[in-house]
């Protein structure tokens, strides 16, 4: 009998099993995959979630191998901003969700996920969790409506029952948990964007490249291995004609967006691996806890990749739940309440407010003349853009960079004009032109 | 580019999908042993076979990994080391496509088709829903008249699906029930936390005779600023009871209660000086100290310890110019207040002025009315103090109090507003001498010990309801929901339902915060309170069905 059985073995599931054996718990947790294993994932990591590494002694290792900054580029329509997360608002968002910032770093990164995941899983096994890879859950074990463990089969194909105080579903998007529990999905927001990335050596992009133009956007961030994660992404009404012709509509696509690394990424770029592409991105949130069970991560609620904030959610939700399960493992609490304050945590209002950002970027409508004239007032107002790209990341509440009072400020001191930028020249026959699926035969 | 590359995953998933297509055209209606005893259909499935099996394992392990809930191992089982004589092949494909095939087309559709074109949408309630008005506030060309375009189509979205909760009017006079029309000509009557009449002065006798004897002696003009001929004998009678009320001696009348904060700012700031702003003060504050200088620091609401590290910031680089401190009294949309013995002390220390704005709590709240002040014992001891008419006093108009003739006379002549606008009317001095006069009397305390009555029974009933109200008890009660779909569509219900309730949001609120800003008035019963209470929970239950929302409305 185990405390805990974690079902996925990445983000959520090793970060939630490492934290509860760290705590003492008899932990249980597997995977289908053996690691190093590769998922569909953009894998940024933002300052927040380097910082939930650092405090669990794990970005050392991460950062030996993978390469990062503490400043960023955003460009939208050819406005280019550039900043970091400022710690206070990381020490702020730390204290108010787990009541604690210690290990704080302003540090970002993009890791591969054979790197990182493997990384994960070792320190879960190192903090004494079970972990039995290349593990298909099958079933889960019942009693009355209580999930009380699972029924599966090991790699060798051996059938096997494990019985558990609680099962942590933490299997990403599309959740084995969720499905057999018959999990309705609620904020179900269907609009998203479809993306396409590839791995490419020859170039040194330096910082993380975040750039929007009309309704397409692309990523060009340094990862492991020499290589920089090349990403283009448009709204999802338009994947049929791209993926037509991937590689051909992907140049095209980082050519529309930033002529400049369509150019480096033809001429000097090597692209090292196929194409990925996804599109299955609708985001959704699920229940997050029942009789006997918990869901993390992915599994317990999706967001489009457009803010590439799912690991370091999943991070979060991991020092959230294995908090509240502490709680009640050593007899603290009880079960309900400990979850209802995980709950808590995850449907604020402030994460309502995020979770709408998400979902209104995704639809990837045409930067609207207002986006674009802000995003022009705050250069030279270094300590707004900043904030701006805090609230981007959600280290900062929606709420308080989008408030009235805010944005007349900005708008008052702003010390630039929209002259000297391209974009305001014809910017309503520009507009509509963005409206043009440019990969239509 | 390497030219050797393995397919792609569309193009993988594209293959299984015809070879499953294929092998179902060549299956039609056909057993097994009839398959394989025509050699045309054993060969077509056998080919089929071998390309599904061997498409199935060339798809990333990343796409295997994300879409975990695909048979891919059976799907690569098929054809799989089968030799070309034998039937294996045949088989495994014939059990997949009876047994499996179904799901997962349907899965693997469900990952390449974009979701959204499986659903019929009200565009224009997700038009509706989806945008706030900070979306609308950088209009875009050179026409001033046609850029306000976009606004409106917004607008009009929101009045089509009766989601527009402004310019609702009033069928009758607004007491603890209303009667009111929205702006598409929908009808209803409602138990009413939508007007602000705290103490229900607007059908008090005393209050109306007031008004009959001013418009009868007066007329119904002011015909004047009050610099020029606009004041009466009331409004100099009115200048000293409140200024009574206040312990502040030197008051200064403003035919609005936002001309009295814009005015009072754009006075006596000039543009060398700073204003530390509380940041969620009133709007008339916040464009009042942009418009006087582009020295405005807003501060996280109520923190003082910021405020104390502002100024002393300020003080270490600028000794020569003035600071002034603003804040509100009672936070209109919030429910609370500031520790302003603290506050002013702060000031003090620093050199800084304080200005306070208590427009929602003068009258309604405190020992004899005096708002929050009294109830901290500071009255006469605030620097400046600033308020409206329009919550208590039964009129519009505003005043800034101080104990400064100095001060009244400047602002009198630089804030603009005092100058520059009609003086307030006879009727609404006399309206505001006479509400003044009745809250300091033994019946004003009565008037707030129902008000309170009501509004104690208001937020119990909700929060017993598992609702947050932010603040602490005061004739505000802000009901938080924070999703604006949510508080939109929950709006909408109430106004079905008989339940007047203003919803705020953006720009009143930040974006994400919104709430019903529920006024209560002295001539609200608690009875009424426990209903609207009811109708409240049910319609925010409603919407969040219709909407199919889980996020509650914690306040983390």
């Amino acid at each position: 009998m185990f405390d805990a059985i974690v079902i996925g073995g990445r983000c959520a599931g090793a970060a939630t099993a490492m934290l509860l054996a760290r705590k003492g718990h008899r932990v249980l947790m597997v995977d289908r995959s053996t690691f190093p294993s590769d998922v569909i994932s953009t894998h940024f990591l933002w300052p927040h979630g380097t910082s939930y590494l650092n405090r669990w002694g794990l970005l050392e290792k991460v950062l030996a191998v993978t390469p990062s900054h503490t400043e960023l580029e955003l460009v939208h329509d050819g406005i280019s901003l550039s900043g970091g997360v400022p710690e206070d608002l990381l020490r702020q968002s730390f204290q108010q969700l787990h009541g604690d910032d210690t290990g704080v770093v302003r540090r970002y990164c993009s890791v591969r996920r054979r790197v990182l995941d493997k990384i994960l899983v070792d320190a879960a096994g190192e903090a004494g969790v079970e972990v039995r890879e290349g593990f298909t859950v099958e079933e889960l074990l019942t009693e009355g409506s209580r999930v009380v463990g699972i029924r599966g089969r090991t790699r060798e194909g051996t059938r096997v029952e494990e019985r558990a105080r609680i099962v942590i579903g933490a299997d990403g998007r599309n959740s084995f948990v969720a499905r057999t529990l018959k999990l309705p999905r609620f904020d179900e927001r269907l609009q998203c964007t479809f993306a396409y990335w590839g791995y490419f050596s020859g170039f040194d992009a330096g910082r993380a490249h975040l750039m929007r133009r009309g309704r397409m956007g692309a990523a060009i961030v340094p990862t492991n291995f020499g290589q920089n994660m090349t990403l283009v992404f448009g709204p999802s009404e338009w994947s049929e004609a791209f993926r037509r012709d991937i590689p051909g509509n992907f140049q095209r696509a980082l050519d529309f967006v930033s002529p400049e690394f369509g150019e480096q990424v033809r001429t000097q770029g090597q692209r090292e691996e196929r194409l990925y592409g996804t599109l299955d991105q609708a985001a959704f949130l699920r229940p997050l806890h029942g009789a006997g069970w918990v869901l993390v991560g992915d599994a317990g609620c999706f967001k489009d990749q457009c803010t590439a904030t799912g690991m370091t959610h999943a991070f979060r939700d991991a020092e959230l739940v294995s908090a509240a399960l502490d709680g009640w493992l050593a007899g603290r609490q009880p079960l309900d309440a400990a979850l209802k304050h995980y709950e808590d945590r995850r449907r604020s209002q402030s994460a309502a407010a995020y979770y709408d950002y998400v979902c209104t970027l995704a639809e990837m409508k045409p930067l609207r003349h207002d986006e674009l004239q802000l995003f022009v007032s705050l250069r030279g107002n270094q300590e707004e853009t900043n904030r701006f790209i805090a609230t981007h990341a959600d280290i900062s509440p929606v709420s308080e960079f989008f408030q009235a009072s805010n944005l007349l400020l900005i708008n008052d001191a702003a010390k630039e004009s929209s002259r000297g930028h391209a974009i305001f020249e014809q910017f309503e026959s520009t507009s509509r032109q963005y409206l043009h699926n440019p990969f239509a035969a | 580019m390497n030219p050797i590359q393995p397919r792609e995953d569309d193009e993988l998933i594209g293959a299984i999908l015809g070879a499953a297509d294929e092998a179902s055209r060549c299956i039609q209606g056909r057993s097994i042993d009839e398959v394989l005893a025509t050699p045309d259909a054993r060969e077509t499935l056998r080919r089929c076979a071998t390309d599904l099996g061997t498409a199935a394992r060339e798809v990333s392990e990343m796409m295997r990994n994300w879409a975990s809930h695909i048979p891919w191992e059976s799907m690569t089982a098929i054809g799989e080391d089968a030799p070309a004589a034998d039937d294996g092949a045949v088989r495994a494909l014939w059990g997949f496509m009876h047994q499996q095939l179904h799901q997962v087309r349907g899965d693997l559709e469900e990952m390449w088709r974009p979701a959204h074109l499986r659903r019929e949408v009200d565009p224009d309630e997700t038009y509706a829903l989806d945008k706030n008005a900070y979306d609308f506030y950088r209009p875009v060309g050179r026409n001033l008249l046609q850029r306000t375009e976009e606004f409106h189509g917004w607008v009009e979205a929101r009045r089509r699906t009766e989601t527009w909760q402004y310019s609702r009017v009033l069928e009758a006079s607004p007491g603890s029930i209303a009667r009111i029309t929205n702006d598409v000509g929908r009808r209803t009557q409602g138990i009413n936390f939508n007007s602000q009449d705290y103490l229900s002065f607007n059908a008090h006798p005393a209050i109306r005779e007031a008004a009959a004897r001013a418009l009868h002696d007066y007329g119904p003009h002011s015909a004047g600023s009050p610099m020029v001929l606009g004041n009466t004998r009331i409004s100099d009678a009115l200048e000293a009871e409140l200024g009574d009320l206040l312990k502040m001696e030197h008051l200064t009348l403003f035919p609005t209660g936002w001309g009295a904060g814009f005015g009072s700012m754009v006075g006596l700031v000039r543009q060398e000086d700073h204003v530390v702003i509380d940041r969620l003060a009133h709007a008339c504050l916040q464009q009042g100290a942009r418009a006087a200088t582009r020295n405005v620091i807003r501060y996280e609401h109520l923190n003082l310890e910021s405020v104390r590290q502002h100024l002393k910031d300020i003080r270490a680089r600028d000794s020569r110019n003035g600071i002034l401190v603003v804040t509100d009294g009672l936070f209109s949309v919030d429910a609370d207040w500031p520790d302003l013995v603290m506050l002013q002390d702060i000031c003090r220390q620093h050199d800084a002025t304080l200005l306070v704005d208590v427009a929602h709590d003068l009258g309604a709240m405190g020992p004899g009315g005096t708002g929050v002040i009294g109830m901290q014992e500071l009255l006469g001891k605030v620097d400046l103090v600033m308020g409206a008419f329009s919550k208590t006093f039964a009129s519009n108009g505003g005043f800034l109090a101080s104990r400064s003739a100095a001060v009244k006379q400047y602002v009198k002549m630089f804030g603009g507003s005092h100058m520059f606008s009609n003086a307030l009317s006879p009727v609404q001095s006399a309206v505001v001498l006479e509400a003044t006069r009745i809250l300091r009397s033994p019946e004003g305390e009565v008037l707030r010990g129902r008000l309170f009555k009501a509004i104690h029974a208001l937020r119990d009933e909700l929060s017993r309801r598992g609702l947050t109200c932010m603040g602490s008890p005061s004739p505000i009660v802000p009901l938080l929901i924070g999703n604006e779909k949510l508080a939109r569509i929950a709006n909408r219900r109430l106004f079905d339902r008989g339940v007047l309730a203003f919803m705020v949001e953006f720009p009143v609120t930040p974006t994400g915060s919104s709430r019903f800003r529920l006024q209560v008035q002295a001539a609200h019963e608690p009875q009424d309170a426990l209903e609207a209470a009811r109708i409240i929970d049910e319609s925010i239950a409603e919407a969040r069905a219709y909407l199919s929302s889980a996020f509650g409305s914690g306040l983390a």
